[in-house]
C-alpha cells in the first residue's frame, strides 16, 4: 500500500512508474461469521444421513448457545433431507483464538440426542482444542482420524 | 463409601503386588492380617514402599471395622467391636507420626491401578492401546465393555471414585462423559482415556481398529473420496 507513494517521493531511484504492483506475501480474504441459523455446513462424518446427496444443503435451524451463534463445540439442529438432526460445530470459517485452527469450511457432525455421533468415522481435521472445552467431546475425539 | 474404601484397598494391593505376581488369595490373606492385628502389629513382608500404605490404612481402620469382612469371615466383628476403644488411642499416636505424610496413600493414579481396578470389575474384553507420540491426544486409550447398561455405569462411577481418592492437590476433577447414552460413556483422566461400551455398540464404532492402525482403518478406507463436481468454479475470495 505505501509503494505508490514511495514510487513518487523517490523519483530518481525507482525506474518502475507503472501502475501500483501490489506485492503481498500472505494472504488475504473477506470477514466470515460463524455458524448461525440458515447456514449452510458441511457434515463431516461418514454417517449415510450427512452423505447421501439432496437437493438442499444441510441448513442450521437452531443454536443451542445464549446468543445465536455457533463456535466450535457448540450443538446445533440441522435440517438434514426433510429431517432434523442435532450436529456439532468442529471447525468454522471464522478467526476464533490465535493459535486455534481456523477452516475453509464450516464443519459439522452430526449427533444423537444421547451424544453418541450418527457416523464411526472423521476424515477431516479436527481440532484437538475440544478436549479442554467443558461438554461432551470425548466421543466426537474418538472417532477422529487427524487432529489439528 | 466404606465399603469402597475397602474394596480399594485390595486394589491397590493388587496393583501394588503387580511385579510380584501375588495371587488373590495371598491379597485377601494379607489384607485379613491386616485388619485382625489393626495395621501396626503384625509384621508382614511388605516392601518399604508398602510401609507408608499401611500405616495409611490404620487411619482410615476404625472408621470401617464393620463394614470389612467380605473375605475375612463374620466372627471377627465381634472382635472388632471391642478392639475399637483400645485401638483409637494407639491411632492417635500413629496420627501425629504420620501428619508428616499428608496423604495416606504414595499411590498415584496410573494405568496399572486402572487397569487393575477395571479387571476387579468383570470387565468384559479389556484393551489398552499405547497411543503413538505424534498424536497428541493422550498417552493411553482403553476400550472396556460390559454386561449391561448398569455395569458400565457402575465401572466408570467406580473408577471416578477410586481417581478422587488417590487425587492429589491440583490436579483437576473428571466427569463421565455420556452419562445419558446408556451404551457408552467416557471418563478422560488427562493422560488415559478410557471408553465403557457394550458389546453391540463396540462392533459399530471398531475403535481398537481405528487406534491401533491409524490411517490404515477399514472404516476410513471406505469413506469415498471427495471429488469436486465437473461445474465447479473457485471463486478465490477478494478483498472488499
Amino acid at each position: 500500500m505505501a509503494f505508490p507513494r514511495l514510487l513518487g517521493q523517490l523519483p530518481l531511484l525507482l525506474v518502475q512508474t507503472s501502475s501500483t504492483i501490489i506485492q503481498r506475501n500472505f494472504s488475504v480474504s473477506t470477514a466470515a461469521a460463524a455458524v448461525q441459523k440458515m447456514t449452510r455446513v458441511r457434515v463431516v462424518d461418514n454417517s449415510s444421513l450427512g452423505n447421501t446427496p439432496y437437493h438442499r444443503p444441510p441448513r442450521v435451524i437452531h443454536v443451542y448457545t445464549k446468543n445465536g451463534v455457533g463456535k466450535v463445540g457448540d450443538k446445533v439442529l440441522l435440517a438434514i433431507k426433510g429431517q432434523k438432526k442435532k450436529a456439532l460445530i468442529v471447525g468454522h470459517k471464522m478467526p476464533g483464538e490465535r493459535m486455534t485452527p481456523r477452516f475453509d469450511s464450516n464443519n459439522v457432525v452430526l449427533i444423537e440426542d444421547n451424544g453418541n455421533p450418527t457416523g464411526t468415522r472423521i476424515k477431516v481435521p479436527v481440532p484437538t482444542s475440544l478436549r479442554e472445552m467443558k461438554g461432551d467431546y470425548s466421543k466426537v475425539l474418538a472417532i477422529a482420524n487427524t487432529f489439528v | 463409601m466404606n465399603n469402597i474404601l475397602c474394596r480399594s484397598r485390595r486394589l491397590l494391593s493388587s496393583a501394588c503386588r503387580k511385579s510380584a505376581s501375588l495371587d488373590q488369595s495371598a491379597v485377601s490373606r494379607c489384607v485379613s492380617l491386616l485388619s485382625k492385628a489393626r495395621c501396626h502389629r503384625v509384621t508382614v513382608a511388605l516392601s518399604s514402599g508398602q510401609q507408608h500404605w499401611r500405616q495409611g490404612a490404620s487411619l482410615r481402620c476404625p472408621f470401617e471395622p464393620k463394614r470389612c469382612y467380605t473375605d475375612t469371615g463374620d466372627s471377627k466383628l465381634t472382635e472388632r467391636a471391642e478392639k475399637l476403644e483400645e485401638e483409637t488411642n494407639q491411632v492417635e499416636s500413629n496420627r501425629s507420626s504420620i501428619n508428616s505424610q499428608s496423604q495416606g496413600f504414595s499411590e498415584v493414579f496410573t494405568l496399572n491401578v486402572l487397569v487393575s481396578l477395571l479387571r476387579q470389575e468383570n470387565a468384559v474384553d479389556l484393551c489398552v492401546i499405547k497411543v503413538p507420540d505424534h498424536i497428541q491426544y493422550a498417552e493411553h486409550f482403553i476400550v472396556v465393555s460390559g454386561v449391561s447398561p448398569r455395569h458400565l455405569r457402575a465401572m466408570a462411577l467406580y473408577a471416578i471414585k477410586v481417581y478422587k481418592f488417590l487425587r492429589k492437590d491440583g490436579e483437576p476433577h473428571v466427569k463421565i462423559e455420556g452419562k445419558e447414552a446408556e451404551d457408552w460413556m467416557c471418563v478422560d483422566f488427562g493422560n488415559i482415556v478410557v471408553h465403557f461400551m457394550l458389546p453391540e455398540t463396540r462392533e459399530v464404532y471398531e475403535l481398537e481398529k481405528l487406534w491401533t492402525l491409524r490411517a490404515y482403518d477399514e472404516q476410513l478406507k471406505k469413506i469415498p473420496a471427495e471429488t469436486l463436481p465437473e461445474d465447479f468454479i473457485f471463486d478465490g475470495e477478494l478483498p472488499k
